[in-house]
């Protein structure tokens, strides 16, 4: 592991490294900012910069994006209660009204030094945690695979979507998608009507661009409304201050975030709304002055924001050491990852210990730049709100054909690009969520290959899949989390129709 | 409750698009392999369960639909279906891409990228009926400022990715 390190500090702290990391963190708090671009938008929009870049460089960059924009969503939360990204919806509990009071600063300078101590302490569990659990990984056949990937669908399947049937039709949509190109066993084509790009499959980026930005895009254009300006903040903000001291005198409520955070990060599908809304309200219960909580309380900001970037390397771990995401910033990562030609799983770390090892400096690193930038360029960042929906909505639209037709000059790309955003538009649209159709897109050639590779090696015997102990377990579980899920929605359901009965 | 028809409708493409490509997965080669399973088998097992998911959805988005209708008569609700303007919006947007991919490369990437952003933005304030309150002059401002954003925007775009990251665009 040290030897790992070693190798990894020689490849981050190289100039061109840490630029591509400091731009990356950068253009992630920009893109945090504005409400309605998410950190898997920003994501899928910068992946076309890092084609031509070394991995640790490209995924540096990525991560610096993740980290930024999980950080800045506090920004508009708490000067104009409008939360930048849904895990900061709980900022604007006590960030706005401390804003209020006037001390916009002193709230922003709370904000980000939680979220420098949250993404810190989430580096740490990560680099923890990943290396054993990919080490059992490498227990896996065929069998454990194929089990794997259904177990990582059915969890985000059943927080994704607004229904189970729906979140299972997404990623069922992905799996199928999946299927057209080559078969990879006998070789025959599928579903590629004679369509020479099609016979190596769906490229990624164009299926990862249409889903997350230009799904986006064409909503914004559907909702665009020229007399709902964005409001300029009211709240005077010279500089915001780290405090550093005042975060850590809200050490209990510090303490809870984090741990919030790295508990429910590597919970597939859980994601940075429900890991800050859990630190919230422990944070609350802990406190000894909970009557504060919701009129500009310290603890509440840091509690909520230390949470958001713990999270982030918990979500980490099952999508670096088992190849399996959590939620759709990690799925449009690990798209990256697979673009950088590094295969997620578990060897990577046997085989590309280096890489990641300088992975888990990288986004350490970019912590620190999101800490510095936050702090400098906070006026900036409040300004970034003012700019024109409309031509936003164009760039966007520009930047997503230059990152895919950036891969191998293919316009047919372009195509698969809209039909994806056509279909994310219409999912998002009617509750079915985005993130199980990229995941089946990514799990289902795991599945497919992995399930007619053991039938071949089990001789056409399909009980080892339900005999093997890691296999069995995943499927337990995968079971075990749908048939809660199912109770959740039916007892929602109950509650809703005595409500209404009322 | 399920108030935008639209709901249902796409349902419905579901089930429709499943059981069609159900269909022509059964048509793919039956290539034996050890262990039983041909190519066709697992997109079949795919869009059957897509299928088998989605008919519940449709019967019971239908129903919903139905619902929210009766109990508020005839009428929906204002905000039940979506608004025309939010509907040509989408529309012209999507038409713009269309025309944009078929000229990327026909027209090179600084010129189909300024018209694209050009004609977008305008797209939208005449759309969106952000154009009409304006006065003639500003108006012509306006139009002016729209041709710099759409030309500069292609233009630094195009060295930086070109120059700086050595990404091949169209010329």
């Amino acid at each position: 592991m040290l030897t790992g390190y070693i190798d990894g500090l020689g490849l981050v702290f190289q100039f061109g490294t840490l630029l591509a990391i400091a731009g990356g963190t950068f253009l992630g708090i920009i893109m945090g900012v504005l409400p309605g671009l998410t950190s898997a938008m920003a994501i899928a929009l910068l992946l076309p910069v890092t084609f031509g870049m070394p991995p640790v460089m490209g995924i540096g960059m990525l991560l610096g994006t993740l980290c930024g924009a999980g950080a800045s969503g506090s920004i508009p939360a708490i000067l104009l209660n409008i939360p930048g990204t849904p895990s900061s919806v709980a900022t604007t509990f006590d960030g706005f009204p401390m804003a209020q009071k006037g001390e916009a600063g002193r709230a922003l300078g709370l904000a980000i030094v939680a979220s420098f101590f949250g993404g810190v302490a989430s580096m740490v569990v990560l680099s923890l945690l990943a290396p054993p659990i990919a080490e059992f990984a490498l227990r896996f056949g065929a069998a454990e695979y194929f089990s794997l990937s259904i177990f990582g669908l059915v969890i985000i399947a059943s927080v994704a979507g607004k229904s189970l049937l729906k979140g299972l039709i997404a990623g069922l949509i992905g799996f199928f998608c999946s299927t057209i190109g080559t078969d990879p066993i006998a070789g025959v084509d599928r579903f590629t009507f004679g369509q020479l790009s099609l016979l190596t499959g769906i490229n990624l980026l164009p299926a990862l661009i249409g889903l997350f930005a230009v799904s986006q895009v064409l909503k914004d254009a559907f909702e665009y409304d020229p007399s709902s300006k964005l409001q300029s903040s009211a709240h005077k903000v010279d500089i915001a201050r780290p405090r550093f001291i005042e975060t850590l005198r809200n050490w209990r409520a510090l303490l809870v975030g984090i741990v919030s955070g790295s508990v429910v990060g590597p919970v597939p599908g859980a994601g940075g709304s429900i890991a800050s809304l859990v630190a919230y309200d422990q944070a609350r219960r802990f406190s000894k002055t909970p009557e504060k909580f919701g009129k500009g309380h310290g603890a509440g900001i840091v509690s909520v924001e230390s949470a958001n970037n713990a999270l982030l390397g918990g979500a980490l771990i099952p999508t670096l050491a088992l190849g399996i995401p959590g939620e759709a910033a990690t799925a449009v990562l690990l798209g990256g990852l697979m673009i950088q030609g590094v295969t997620p799983g578990p060897m990577l770390f046997e085989s590309q210990g280096g890489i990641i090892y300088g992975i888990f400096l990288a986004y350490l690193v970019a912590n620190f730049f999101m800490l510095i930038i936050m702090c400098l360029g906070i006026k900036l960042f409040v300004r970034v709100l003012l700019v024109p929906r409309k031509q936003l909505i164009s760039a966007i639209i520009v930047f997503c054909f230059i990152g895919v037709y950036g891969v191998d000059g293919d316009v047919f790309n372009l195509y698969i690009m809209l039909a994806f955003g056509l279909l994310g538009y219409f999912l998002n649209r009617y509750g079915f969520g985005t993130a199980p159709v990229i995941l089946g897109l990514i799990l289902g050639p795991i599945a497919e290959s992995n399930l007619r590779r053991g039938l071949q090696t089990f001789g056409g015997d399909w009980t080892p899949f339900f005999t093997r102990p890691i296999s069995v377990t995943f499927l337990i579980i995968a079971l075990g989390l749908l048939a809660l899920t199912l109770w959740q929605n039916y007892r929602t359901r109950q509650q809703d129709s005595a409500s209404g009965a009322t | 409750m399920a108030k935008d028809i639209g709901k249902p409708i796409f349902d419905l493409f579901l089930v429709v698009a499943s059981a069609i490509g159900f269909y022509m997965a059964t048509t793919l080669p039956a290539v034996s392999m050890a262990g039983g399973l041909t190519p066709a088998t697992f997109p079949k097992l795919i869009s059957g369960l897509i299928f088998v998911c989605a008919v519940p959805c449709l019967i019971r988005d239908y129903y919903e639909w139905l619902a929210a209708r009766r109990m508020r008569g005839e009428k929906t609700a204002p905000n039940a279906t979506p608004s025309k303007q939010g509907i040509l919006q989408w529309l012209t947007i999507v038409a713009l891409i269309i025309v944009y991919i078929n000229f990327f490369e026909r027209l090179g990437y600084i010129v189909s990228t300024a018209i694209f952003c050009f004609l977008n933005v305008v797209c939208l304030v005449m759309t969106s009926g952000e154009f009409q309150k304006l006065s003639n002059r500003r108006k012509l401002r306006n139009l002016a400022a729209y041709t710099v954003f759409a030309f500069a925007l292609s233009l630094v775009i195009y060295y930086v990715f070109t120059e700086l990251f050595n990404i091949p665009l169209p010329d």
